[in-house]
């Protein structure tokens, strides 16, 4: 706890308690009022004026499975550990030289992998499209983990790397006195109190994965259709399709709601403090 | 902990019993390799793209800067950057602003901060996607929740709805931006706010310091280097914004909303240009890496940023 809350009074507290619960409801109320057309029959979504009780149908999700959208959220899953889980493997080793090793050119090094985090993702999927398709990796699932390494690669190793710091390193000199070999120190010492910074880096990882669009839709989006891809084919040429729309766009909300109430100090410093440290 | 590591060099703090010297780019060598194939390469084969004609997707002839001085004669080119400057120059102060307040409020004794935190973030953590069709559903023209109750009542906006609008589209974007931003603003001010130490404000208290003073005396200066860096990553991003704008607008009507990602996107994959495409990826990225390579320089020694 920081500066004021030792010395604000508890009423004074309750106030802003109050003021934070109604942003917080303002600010929600979008999200509310998608979830509610889940379930709301298309008469009612479209009421002048806005229709606020309903009866409840199931029309929109029959539509969904239809569909075969349970596809695209299994592909979204499966190419996201498999593009996570090759980042960690990658990454971690780095974000630990980094932290510990003094390099010849750094600096410049580690600017080499922020600088990759710059691009506009719409200035890479131009080169990647044509590379791509003469290597016939468009469409595949091989294809789109390698894209999506340009973004969350750059940001693991950057933020693991802060984590990598915390570490007292007196416990890794301990253990070179003992004579252990550097790869049993790091399994044996470092890996056990970074494992923490490491699942909350991964999952952030993950998270970017699970909400881009941009690669997806230009590099796969036939076999290999995530969950984000599949909402903009619901505006078809008989209209557009909102109530299926809610339910694909809650679908990809809630693992992420999940993970945010599960880990929220984790995510909050590996999104800030660990950028900031870096 | 940190204090530790950071006094001690880092090559004392490297327990080296052998292979000094290589160890460490072993492991880097990795993560290098695997960002020179996914970026670096992509990055050359733009450059090289953009020297040369390229008309429906084939390569046909190297013909020098053409590429580049086509789009910089290009009206559109233009427009796409101001697009940019007007969408950052507005949403991102804006945010800055709600977020250092939100952050200054939510570090007053706020209870049930544990489940008001994740709330608060979530639109942040959403994809950009479901967040643009979010407020495609609260702005739809007629019967969208906000244009009907809101815009439609008080008759706040001409039109039925903000995207038809080519005045309006731009606003509505950046207030979805707004909407989608303040929060990670907030919520990485608070983390800095809850990281600073409590000593000056015990000893500010014994002068008889005011809350403003403290603010603008203690808070505000010791939180400089993380609202520079957010600032500057927030800055990156919103440049970068595409997603929510592809589905909200398009880039419409006309060229009102339409960014550089959308331009070139558009340039890319519907006039199949991707010579200039690939000129305005290489314009946009060398502007970005010039930028950041000055300011991690500057933040670097100057604000002990990084």
């Amino acid at each position: 706890m920081a500066d004021d809350s030792n010395r604000i009074e508890g009423s004074k507290g309750l106030f802003w308690t109050g003021v934070t619960v109604v942003y917080a409801i303002i600010v929600l109320f979008p999200i509310f009022w998608m979830a509610t057309m889940m379930v709301k029959p298309n008469e009612a979504m479209f009421a002048r004026p806005t229709v606020w009780l309903f009866t409840p149908t199931l029309e929109h999700f029959e539509y969904v499975i239809a569909q075969g959208f349970h596809w695209s959220l299994l592909t979204s899953f499966v190419l996201c550990l498999m593009s996570t889980a090759l980042v960690v493997i990658i990454g971690t080793p780095a974000a630990y030289a980094f932290a510990r090793f003094e390099m010849r050119m750094k600096d410049d090094l580690f600017l080499f992998i922020l600088a990759t985090r710059m691009a506009p993702p719409v200035c890479l999927v131009i080169p990647f499209y044509f590379i791509f398709a003469k290597l016939n990796l468009l469409d595949t699932f091989l294809g789109l983990t390698l894209a999506y390494m340009t973004f969350n690669l750059s940001f693991y190793v950057w933020v693991l790397r802060s984590f990598c710091r915390d570490l007292p390193v007196e416990l890794e000199e301990a253990a070179a006195l003992e004579g252990w070999s550097r790869p049993q120190i790091f399994r044996r010492v470092v890996f056990p109190l970074l494992r923490n910074g490491i699942v909350a880096t991964a999952v952030l990882c993950f998270i970017f994965a699970w909400n881009e669009f941009l690669f997806a839709f230009m590099l796969g989006g036939k076999a290999v259709q995530t969950l984000p891809v599949s909402i903009p084919k619901l505006i078809t040429s008989q209209g557009v399709r909102w109530g299926e729309m809610a339910v694909v766009g809650m679908t990809a909300l809630l693992p992420v709601l999940a993970v945010v109430f599960v880990l929220q100090r984790h995510i909050v410093r590996g999104l800030t403090l660990g950028a900031v440290k870096g | 902990m940190t204090s530790v590591t950071d006094t001690l060099p880092a090559t004392a703090a490297a327990p080296a019993p052998r292979g000094r010297f290589w160890y460490p780019y072993l492991l880097i060598a990795p993560s290098m390799i695997t960002l020179t194939v996914v970026s670096l390469i992509p990055f050359l084969y733009t450059v090289y793209l953009s020297f040369h004609a390229a008309k429906f997707g084939r390569v046909t002839e190297f013909i020098g800067f053409d590429n580049y001085l086509q789009l910089l004669g290009d009206g559109r080119f233009w427009n796409s950057m101001g697009v940019a400057a007007i969408f950052v120059g507005i949403a991102v102060p804006i945010e800055f602003m709600l977020g250092l307040a939100g952050a200054l409020v939510l570090n007053q004794n706020v209870r049930g901060r544990s489940v008001l935190i994740p709330l608060l973030f979530m639109p942040t953590m959403m994809a950009p996607i479901v967040v643009g069709l979010l407020w495609k559903i609260m702005l739809a023209g007629s019967w969208g929740f906000l244009s009907y109750n809101v815009l439609e009542r008080f008759n706040l906006i001409g039109e039925t709805s903000a995207f038809a609008s080519p005045d309006l589209a731009l606003y509505a974007l950046i207030f979805v931006d707004i909407w989608q931003w303040t929060p990670f603003m907030m919520l990485a001010f608070f983390a800095g706010l809850q990281a600073l130490p409590l000593g000056p404000y015990r000893a500010a208290a014994v002068d008889g310091a005011n809350p403003l003073q403290m603010f603008f005396h203690i808070t505000l200066p010791m939180l400089t280097p993380l609202l520079v860096v957010i600032g500057l990553l927030r800055f990156i991003d919103a440049f970068k914004v595409f997603d929510t704008v592809y589905i909200l607008t398009g880039g419409g009507p006309g060229t009102a909303t339409e960014t550089p990602s959308i331009l070139a996107n558009k340039m890319t994959f519907e006039f199949w240009n991707i010579g200039e495409a690939s000129a305005l990826a290489v314009l946009v990225w060398l502007a970005f890496f010039a930028f950041c390579n000055v300011f991690y320089q500057v933040a670097k020694k100057r604000l002990n940023a990084f």
